[in-house]
């Protein structure tokens, strides 16, 4: 007997009449649908509905084009044609993605037969760790549900990330996370939010920290390695990236779908939660966003995952898998879409377990609810199946079956509601967009007037640029499965700060290290000097923990405001640009990538685009155990040693920040010397020369021996004349300037020798030393002390910037 | 050959400790099994010599850390835990292990509630060893250190109590400062027989000298960390035991 609920509706699914449509009925129909499909887009399916299907589509079609073809799953700004206008002159570019990223990796992948075992086309990348052994990693945004339901988008961040990884290959086990968050100031007066609705950056971050933390800590998946930015321009629009990384056996990477197999749906059920999430991220923010899109926005449940995921590496270690993906963006849709688009097959969604009865039929196929999983199988391993999944305690569902005929059939209660010839499906129209790029003027070698330098520092460190981000790590299980050897916070104290994070990883003698960069601050005057230092910062902040620079692989993650304006348009181009050389000049290619627009806000008093944001991620490959190498002083009576040339320019420098002064060029790189030096340091960590490195970054030789110095192990004293230079820096730039591809270096008296024969012909020089007699940093000029600071007073500084407002 | 002591470590949905707590086990000497607690019978109980409880958020620690965990081993085992520890056998539960022996009564009177910060807590800590001769605690210095990561880790006992289990030898660690807000610093317990124990702090963490914060730390001078201390003497004590017995 069926009960019907009264809320059950009379039908499925309708069909939609778009064949007399003219061009702007069919973008009135777009907008009613919010399908964010562009006139053109749906132009396209008109003439197919009309010449190939000779029908009218019915929804449930019209909705799974709409995110097939949707930004967020297709990444249509990074496939266009783009006229691009920049210091250069005018050229085409046919797909950023392919210029810019793929075509790279594909020359490094020739240079290094063996390193990359995957990229671009499974859910993560893949590089080599051993013989046997694989580790992937992927990092994904989650802004706009961020913005309008902190907790709950950033939960869910993390959640879709680790199904990635575990949708990778046959099922890769998550190993690390990490976590980069773009907020507005947290200090900020409420009443110069100028928006409804819009919550206060202070909200944003404890909600969005709690979120990350409640589904990882709950996972058991150690969130090593993070960074948080602050500027006034992501106030309406704040970012979240969630990245996960694992690991697989190299024979488990490659997945082929065929014929005959079932299809099966394990974890959490679906419901109405998380509708349309893949066609709202790309579209910009307003107050209406926040009214009306809460739906768009998933709830997480991460033991639903967490029992999902025991059962997915279980019967990937039994061999039972062929094929899996997660439900991301677009839920069965994509899902499907993935497994079923060349073969073909039949999906029934009456089979799916539903949260709450009466789903129409596009709602059960487009739901993102999460903690799903669908994977394709053998008939004859379904019994083993169902009884893992009785072990675990999840629920498993077979919701239908591939076959040959090319054609992606889903059926709801006996009836065809969507039929589509796939390889139609992901054929969206290439878009033709314009950029333009005029660089600023800005000032070069400016003379900055040393005043009270100390003061400086203190103010620098306690800058929420540069303040330990101790609270929030405090609140991650970063040491959850045992493996975290270099953690986010180490050193004989326990809490001073680290470069990249590495993991051991069971059954192998190699490690993982995990390391990003972004610098979103130098974009602002430069966008392809931010593309080429933030790669070169990632890199080096593997090496220095001990990664071997022949064995790193990148991530990009760009957030762009509003694609259709050709200005921002035109930096993205030139970021791209600035990445795409560092990546060919270091051969460390990329695996992975995502791309997120429309992170813009249209407040009352016009639009609030963020700034360019390009966040590079990495894993590397830590030979072995003895290589680890931290960030802090370690004994009293080594030498400090620099390794890199102290430029003159503090454009994007925290410093110039925080003094308030614009349009200041930022430091030029040289990438072929910065490798050079790389492969030096690793065959001087290789030689165990190196007791401790700290790659120079944020807040410049300043902060960093700062930070080395918070192990409190001992004193530090630098002389600023024995820097090597390029040009002539004056103290405050050699202090506080930013100049990319510097380390500097604890080394043992006894082995300091052997540490400068290494670096012969390398832009390298000792600069100082570490001091039993007192607990100070100091700094000398011209023979004399111009910086003189008690290391636990600056400490405390450095260590509570952000206490007052977690 | 000498006989390998088993252990079966009882994993529940959310229980995310298990892997690094079988590791431990292994490189110690037990022969380690993890079974779900859907696949757990009295028989395998009956074959194992220590029963662990690892770390987790089991059933995502709703409506108390423990809680449905302590419900769902009752309703699945009933007093096959009991006989288990009365015939001799040893438990051990860590961090959420701990939460869930202490709601099935294996332990001293109290709970684990949030800590005083109302923040889940990940960081190192100084330990204090207040028992000695403990089947888990041999070969540990009475001042250690080991990792700790929970949000409900602040034991609280009726008035007076934790006082009186000091007292009484059954507090086996505090803390060296107050993480979390603890009655009498309480990081761990142990029972009159002294054949469990609960305890905060994670020791399969602390495996290997390179699991420690400080490149530098020394510890008693092998590659091993403390925490590896504390599986060698439960099983050397077991071993011992096994030893007897065969001859």
């Amino acid at each position: 007997m069926t009960v019907m609920s009264p809320d059950l509706p009379v039908e499925n699914f309708r069909r939609i009449a778009i064949r007399d449509l003219d061009p702007e009925g069919l973008g009135e129909l777009s907008e009613d649908m919010k399908l964010s499909l562009s006139i053109d887009d749906m132009i396209e399916i008109q003439l197919y509905y009309a010449a190939e299907m000779r029908r009218e589509p019915t929804d449930v079609e019209l909705e799974c084009i709409a995110q097939t073809w949707s930004e967020h799953c297709k990444h249509r700004i990074f496939g266009a044609r783009i006229e691009h206008c920049g210091p250069g002159g005018e050229e085409v570019i046919h797909s950023l993605f392919k210029t810019y990223i793929k075509e790279v990796t594909e020359r490094i992948m020739e240079r290094k037969p063996g390193f990359v075992l995957g990229c671009f086309i499974d859910n993560a990348g893949f590089i080599r760790l051993d013989e046997n052994k694989a580790v992937c990693l992927k990092v994904e945004t989650h802004n706009h549900p961020s913005a309008i339901e902190p907790y709950a988008g950033a939960n869910t961040g993390l959640g879709g990330v680790i199904r990635d990884i575990l949708g990778a290959g046959k099922g890769a086990k998550p190993i690390a996370s990490c976590d980069v968050f773009c907020f507005g100031p947290p200090d900020i007066d409420s009443a110069d939010i100028k928006a409804v609705d819009v919550i206060h950056p202070l909200g944003i971050m404890r909600g969005v920290v709690r979120g990350v933390r409640d589904y990882g800590n709950r996972m058991g998946i150690p969130t090593i390695s993070g960074a948080v930015q602050f500027d006034p321009a992501y106030i309406y629009n704040p970012l979240v990236f969630c990245g996960t990384a694992g690991v697989i056996p190299i024979t488990d990477i490659d997945k082929q779908m065929r014929s005959d197999l079932r299809i099966i749906a394990v974890g959490g059920r679906t419901g109405r939660d998380g509708l349309k999430g893949a066609t709202f991220s790309s579209m910009a923010l307003d107050t209406e966003s926040h009214e009306d899109d809460q739906q768009a926005v998933q709830i997480g449940n991460p033991i639903e995952e967490k029992k999902a995921a025991d059962f997915v590496l279980d019967a990937r270690q039994r061999g039972l898998v062929i094929f899996i993906t997660d439900c991301g963006a677009g839920g069965f849709s994509s899902a499907a879409g993935e497994m079923l688009s060349e073969v073909g097959g039949n999906l029934y969604l009456e089979r799916a377990p539903l949260k709450e009865p009466g789903m129409t039929s596009w709602e059960i196929f487009l739901s993102e609810s999460q903690e799903r999983m669908v994977l394709a199988v053998e008939e004859s391993a379904l019994p083993q199946l169902r009884e893992l999944a009785q072990t675990y305690e999840t629920e498993l569902t077979e919701i239908g079956e591939s076959d040959h005929s090319g054609l992606l059939k889903i059926w709801h209660d006996g009836e065809l509601v969507c039929e589509l010839d796939n390889s139609r499906l992901h054929d969206a129209p290439v878009r033709h967009m314009r950029s333009e790029f005029i660089p600023g003027v800005s000032k070069a070698d400016m003379d900055w007037v040393a005043g009270d330098l100390a003061a400086d520092l203190r103010e620098v460190l306690g800058d929420f640029a540069i303040c330990s981000r101790e609270p929030i790590i405090r609140e991650y299980d970063h040491e959850v499965q045992g493996n975290t050897v270099l953690k986010p916070l180490a050193g004989a104290s326990g809490d001073a700060p680290q470069d990249a994070s590495v993991v051991r990883i069971d059954g192998s003698d190699q490690l993982m290290a995990m390391g990003l960069a972004l610098l979103p601050e130098w974009g602002k005057s430069d966008p392809r000097a931010m593309g080429r230092a933030t790669v070169d910062e990632c890199v080096r902040s593997l090496v220095v923990a001990g990664a071997n620079p022949e064995r790193i692989a990148l991530l990009d993650n760009f957030c762009v405001g509003n694609p259709e304006d050709p200005r921002e348009l035109g930096m993205l181009v030139e970021t791209c640009k600035g990445i795409a050389e560092a990546s060919e000049a270091y051969s460390a290619p990329f695996v992975s990538g995502k791309d997120s627009f429309y992170n813009y806000f249209e407040t009352e008093e016009g639009a609030v685009s963020i700034p360019i944001t390009c966040l590079i991620s990495a894993m590397g490959i830590v030979e072995q155990q003895s290589h680890v190498t931290g960030a802090s002083i370690r004994k009293a009576g080594s030498l400090l040693a620099i390794v890199g040339l102290s430029g003159s320019d503090l454009g994007g420098s925290v410093y110039a920040r925080v003094k308030g002064v614009e349009g200041v060029k930022v430091p030029e790189i040289d990438l072929g010397a910065a490798l050079e030096s790389y492969r030096t340091f690793h065959k001087a960590v290789a030689a165990g020369l190196i007791l401790a490195a700290h790659d120079i970054s944020e807040g410049g030789l300043a902060v960093t021996a700062a930070e080395m110095g918070f192990s409190m192990q001992a004193g530090l004293e630098i002389d600023l004349d024995a820097l090597p230079v390029s040009g002539s820096p004056g103290s405050v730039a050699r202090l506080f300037g930013e100049s990319p591809s510097r380390i500097l270096i604890e080394v043992a008296e006894a082995a300091s020798g052997q540490l400068e024969e290494l670096f012969t012909g390398i832009e390298f020089a000792v600069i100082g030393r570490t001091n039993a007699a007192h607990a100070k940093l100091r700094f000398t000029d011209g023979g004399e002390y111009i910086l003189d600071a008690e290391l636990a007073s600056i400490k405390e500084q450095w260590k509570n910037g952000l206490t007052h407002y977690y | 050959m000498e006989e390998r002591p088993n252990a079966l470590l009882l994993k529940f949905p959310g229980t995310n400790c298990d892997g690094e707590t079988a590791r431990a086990l292994e490189v110690a000497g037990f022969v380690t099994e993890v079974l779900p607690i859907t696949r757990v019978t009295e028989l395998a109980l009956e074959a194992a010599h220590l029963v662990v409880l690892s770390g987790g958020f089991s059933y995502g620690d709703y409506v108390m850390a423990g809680r449905l965990a302590q419900l769902e081993t009752e309703r699945k085992l009933g007093d096959s835990l009991i006989r288990f520890r009365d015939k001799g056998g040893y438990l051990l539960g860590i961090c959420n292990g701990f939460q869930i022996l202490t709601k099935l009564g294996f332990l001293p009177r109290g709970s684990l509630i949030n800590n005083t910060s109302g923040r889940f807590i990940c960081h190192w800590t100084g330990l204090k060893r207040e028992v000695s001769g403990n089947p888990f605690m041999n070969g540990l210095p009475e001042s250690f250190e080991l990792p700790v990561a929970h949000a409900e880790g602040r034991f609280i006992a009726p008035e007076g109590a934790a006082k009186s289990y000091l007292a009484k030898g059954l507090v086996a660690l505090t803390y060296s400062s107050d993480i979390n807000g603890s009655s009498s610093a309480i990081a761990g317990l142990t029972d009159e027989s002294g054949r469990v124990l609960g305890l905060m702090p994670h020791p399969e963490r602390f495996l290997w000298a390179c699991n420690h914060y400080d490149p530098d730390w020394q510890g008693d001078g092998s590659e091993w960390g403390w925490g590896y201390m504390m599986f060698k003497s439960i099983h050397d004590t077991i071993a011992a035991e096994l030893a007897v017995v065969s001859v």
